[in-house]
C-alpha cells in the first residue's frame, strides 16, 4: 500500500493504491475509506490481490482540498477527468459505491472508451418514481443527543451490525473519523442535498452509452438508494449488465 | 451615550397543542403533524400576539423584535416582514426589528431589500434590518444546501446593502445571485441605510465579517452563564482588531423573563407556559430528547477544520436548554428570568454589568402563556424594572465608554 498527494489543477487530491496488476480506479460512498476510514477496508484488500487498485478521496473529503466551485454531479465528473489525466489512466476497471458509483456511472456515459470494466455498488445517481434515495443529512442528525442508530440502520442492513457500530458509534467516535464522515456530508450537500436528491435526471437516458460489461451490486435491505434503483441501472445499461442481491447485506453491501 | 435599549421580542409560538404532545410527538419542528393545527381556537391568534406588540410600544419598550421560522411550533412567523409591516400601522415610536430574513432561502435577495426598503418607509424610518442565514431546520425545510451557506449568505447582504446605497441600475456579478438590472424602488429612508443586525453563535468568522462592515452583532443564544460574557469579550477583540473600539450598542443577546408582585407568585404563573415553551417548543432545535436539528455534521455550514476544533469540545448527549428537569437548573441557565421586579431587575442589572450588553432583546411571552399574563409581566417590567436598567446601565456606559459615537459606523462596507 502506498498514499501519496498529487496536484491537479492547483489542487491537492489524495490518492491511495493498493496491489499490482491491471489498473482498478474504487470510487468512496459513505460507510467506506476516505469517507469514514484513513485505510483500506478488508473488501479492498480482497479487490488488491487481482488488480492495482486506486482509491482518490473525492473534492474535500479527507486530505483532498475543497473546491467551493462543485455545485452539481457535473463538477465532480470533471474534477476526475483532471485526476485521470494526472494519474495517466486511460483504460482501467472502474468500482464505485454509493455516491461513488453515480460518480462512475456519470463518468461511464461520457467515456464509455476508458472503461474496461464498471461495477455499481448501491449507487445513487437514478431518479425512479416513487422510490426516493433517502435522508442521510436528516439521518446523520444525533437523536437523543447520542444515537447514530438510523444513520447506521440507513447505511447497513441494520444498526446494530458490527462494522456499522464501528464506524458510526453513538457518541463520539475517533476524532478524524468524524471529521472524514463530516467532509463527505459537506461534499455532498454540494451535490445531493438540494433536489435534485442525490440523482440527475439526465442520467437514466444516458445509460445506453455504456459498452463496458457492468455488475450491478445491491444489497437485499438497502435502506438509502432502494433496490429499483439497481434494477434500473441494470435494465438500462445494455452490455451484459447483470444485477446481483446479495442477501442479507444492507446498502454498504460490499463490506 | 444612551441606556441599555430594552425590546420586546415575540416568537408567536403555537399555543394550543394537547398536553400529551411531548409524550406523543417525535418533534416541534420540520415533521411536526400539521394536523394539529387547531382552525378553531386559533382563529384571531396572529391578532392576540400583534396587539401584544403594540402593547410593548405603548408602554415605551425601545422596540419589538420579530423572526423568521418555517414548519414548526416555536414560532409561526414564516415571513415575519408581515408582521411588521402591520406593526407599522399600529405603532408609532418603537424601533422594529427583524432579526432576521433568511438571506440564503430567497432565490432573489432584491425581495428581501425591498420588503426592507417598504417596511422602513411605512414605519418612518424605524426599521432595523436582521439578516441571518438560517439553521438547521431551515436547511431541511426549504432544502437549502449547507456546504455553501454563508458564502451565499454574505453575497446576499452586501448585495442588498449596496442597493440601499448605490444608485441604479447596475449589475451585480454575483457567484451565487448574479442580476443585470439592480435598480431598487423604493430605496430605505434611513441614510445611509437602516441599522444591520447579524446573529451568530460565537463563530469567529461571523464576528469578522459583522466587523468589517461594521454592524451589530447579536448571540444567539438562549442561556447566559458565562459565555455571554466571553462572547462580548470575543466580539470586543475582533472589532478592536478592525480599528473600531466596542460599545455595548454593537452587541444584543436574547432573554427571556416573567415578572410578577412576588417571586413566588412569578413563578406559579409562568410555570406552564415555560415548560410548555421549554418541552414542546424546543423539541426538535434545543433538546436531545427525539433528534436534534439544529447542529450537526447533516448541517455541514462550518469548514471542515472548525468542525474539528467543535468536535474536540463537544460532549455527546450534553444537556440543552430544553433538557432541563426542574426550576432549578434552569434559573441556573440564565435563559428564563423569573421573580418580582426586584429580583429581576438584580439579575438583568448584574447581567448588563458582566456582558456590557446594550441591546436586550426580551421574550415576555413564553410558549401557551395566556395574554393576560403576558400584559400584566410586561407592564410591570416596564414600571418597576425597565426604569432602573435605564438609570444603571446609562452610569455604566458613561463610566465604560467615554466619548464613544455609539451610533452605526457603516462607513467600512464596500
Amino acid at each position: 500500500m502506498s498514499g501519496r498527494i498529487i496536484e491537479v489543477n492547483q489542487r491537492k487530491v489524495q490518492v491511495l493504491e493498493n496491489g499490482s496488476g491491471a489498473p482498478l480506479l474504487y470510487l468512496h460512498g459513505f460507510a467506506d475509506i476516505h469517507s469514514v476510514k484513513e485505510s483500506w477496508l478488508p473488501f479492498h484488500e480482497q479487490l488488491a490481490k487481482h488488480a492495482r487498485v486506486i482509491a482518490s478521496a473525492h473534492p474535500g473529503c479527507a486530505q483532498t482540498d475543497e473546491n467551493k466551485d462543485i455545485d452539481t454531479i457535473e463538477d465532480v465528473v470533471f474534477h476526475y477527468l483532471e485526476v485521470l489525466d494526472a494519474l495517466k489512466l486511460t483504460q482501467f476497471d472502474l468500482v464505485g459505491n454509493c455516491v461513488g458509483g453515480w460518480i462512475a456511472a456519470e463518468l461511464a456515459v461520457r467515456h464509455p472508451e476508458k472503461i474496461c470494466k464498471l461495477v455499481l455498488i448501491g449507487a445513487s445517481g437514478l431518479f425512479v418514481q416513487g422510490a426516493l434515495i433517502g435522508d442521510i443529512f436528516m439521518m446523520a442528525q444525533p437523536e437523543y443527543g447520542s444515537s447514530y442508530a438510523s444513520l447506521r440502520e440507513m447505511l447497513f442492513s441494520s444498526a446494530d451490525h458490527p462494522m456499522a457500530l464501528e464506524m458510526f458509534p453513538d457518541g463520539k467516535g475517533e476524532l478524524e473519523d468524524e471529521v472524514r464522515r463530516y467532509q463527505m456530508l459537506r461534499l455532498s450537500s454540494r451535490i445531493g442535498f438540494k433536489p435534485p436528491y442525490f440523482y440527475n435526471r439526465s442520467l437514466r437516458n444516458r445509460l445506453h452509452r455504456i459498452t463496458s460489461p457492468t455488475l450491478v451490486i445491491w444489497g437485499e435491505k438497502d435502506n438509502f438508494v432502494p433496490r429499483s434503483h439497481g434494477e434500473t441501472y441494470a435494465k438500462l445499461i445494455p452490455n451484459g449488465s447483470e444485477l446481483r442481491i446479495i442477501s442479507g447485506a444492507g446498502h454498504s453491501a460490499h463490506l | 451615550m444612551k441606556s441599555v435599549q430594552l425590546f420586546c421580542w415575540h416568537f408567536m409560538a403555537y399555543p394550543y397543542l394537547a398536553k400529551d404532545f411531548d409524550e406523543k410527538e417525535y418533534t416541534g419542528w420540520v415533521t411536526v403533524p400539521n394536523s394539529l393545527w387547531d382552525n378553531n381556537k386559533a382563529r384571531g391568534l396572529y391578532q392576540e400576539y400583534i396587539d401584544q406588540l403594540v402593547y410593548a410600544d405603548e408602554l415605551g419598550f425601545d422596540g419589538m423584535v420579530l423572526n423568521e421560522h418555517h414548519q414548526n411550533i416555536y414560532g409561526l412567523m414564516p415571513s415575519p416582514n408581515m408582521i411588521a409591516a402591520a406593526l407599522t400601522q399600529n405603532t408609532s415610536r418603537g424601533k422594529i426589528i427583524v432579526l432576521g430574513n433568511l438571506l440564503p432561502l430567497h432565490l432573489n435577495p432584491m425581495r428581501v431589500a425591498e420588503e426592507y426598503a417598504m417596511l422602513d418607509q411605512m414605519s418612518n424610518g424605524r426599521l432595523v434590518a436582521g439578516f441571518a442565514p438560517g439553521g438547521g431546520p431551515e436547511t431541511f425545510n426549504y432544502d437549502v444546501p449547507s456546504a455553501n451557506t454563508r458564502e451565499k449568505f454574505w453575497e446576499a447582504a452586501d448585495l442588498i446593502v449596496r442597493s440601499w446605497t448605490e444608485d441604479g441600475p447596475f449589475a451585480h456579478e454575483g457567484r451565487y445571485f448574479p442580476l443585470r438590472y439592480v435598480n431598487l424602488w423604493p430605496k430605505p429612508l434611513q441614510k445611509p441605510f437602516p441599522p444591520v443586525w447579524i446573529p451568530g453563535s460565537r463563530s469567529p468568522s461571523t464576528m469578522t465579517e459583522v466587523a468589517k462592515r461594521g454592524y451589530c452583532y447579536f448571540l444567539s443564544s438562549r442561556s447566559h452563564g458565562g459565555e455571554t460574557h466571553r462572547a462580548q469579550q470575543e466580539f470586543a477583540a475582533v472589532l478592536e482588531k478592525h480599528g473600531d473600539p466596542y460599545h455595548p450598542f454593537r452587541f444584543g443577546i436574547l432573554m427571556s423573563t416573567y415578572v410578577a408582585e412576588t417571586d413566588q407568585q412569578a413563578r406559579e404563573e409562568c410555570e406552564e407556559g415555560v415548560w410548555y415553551f421549554l418541552k414542546n417548543c424546543l423539541k426538535g432545535h434545543l433538546r436531545r430528547v427525539g433528534r436534534q436539528l439544529t447542529y450537526g455534521p447533516g448541517v455541514p455550514y462550518i469548514p471542515a477544520a472548525a468542525w474539528r476544533e467543535y468536535m474536540k469540545g463537544y460532549t455527546p448527549g450534553r444537556k440543552l436548554l430544553g433538557d432541563v428537569e426542574n426550576w432549578e437548573e434552569l434559573e441556573a441557565s440564565q435563559s428564563i428570568i423569573v421573580g418580582s421586579p426586584e429580583t429581576v431587575t438584580r439579575r438583568i442589572q448584574n447581567l448588563i454589568e458582566k456582558a456590557k450588553v446594550g441591546n436586550l432583546l426580551i421574550q415576555f411571552q413564553l410558549g401557551n402563556m395566556p395574554d393576560h399574563l403576558a400584559r400584566k409581566s410586561m407592564k410591570l417590567f416596564a414600571e418597576k424594572v425597565a426604569p432602573a436598567l435605564r438609570h444603571a446601565s446609562l452610569k455604566q456606559f458613561t463610566e465604560e465608554y467615554p466619548g464613544i459615537n455609539f451610533e452605526q459606523s457603516a462607513e467600512a462596507v464596500h
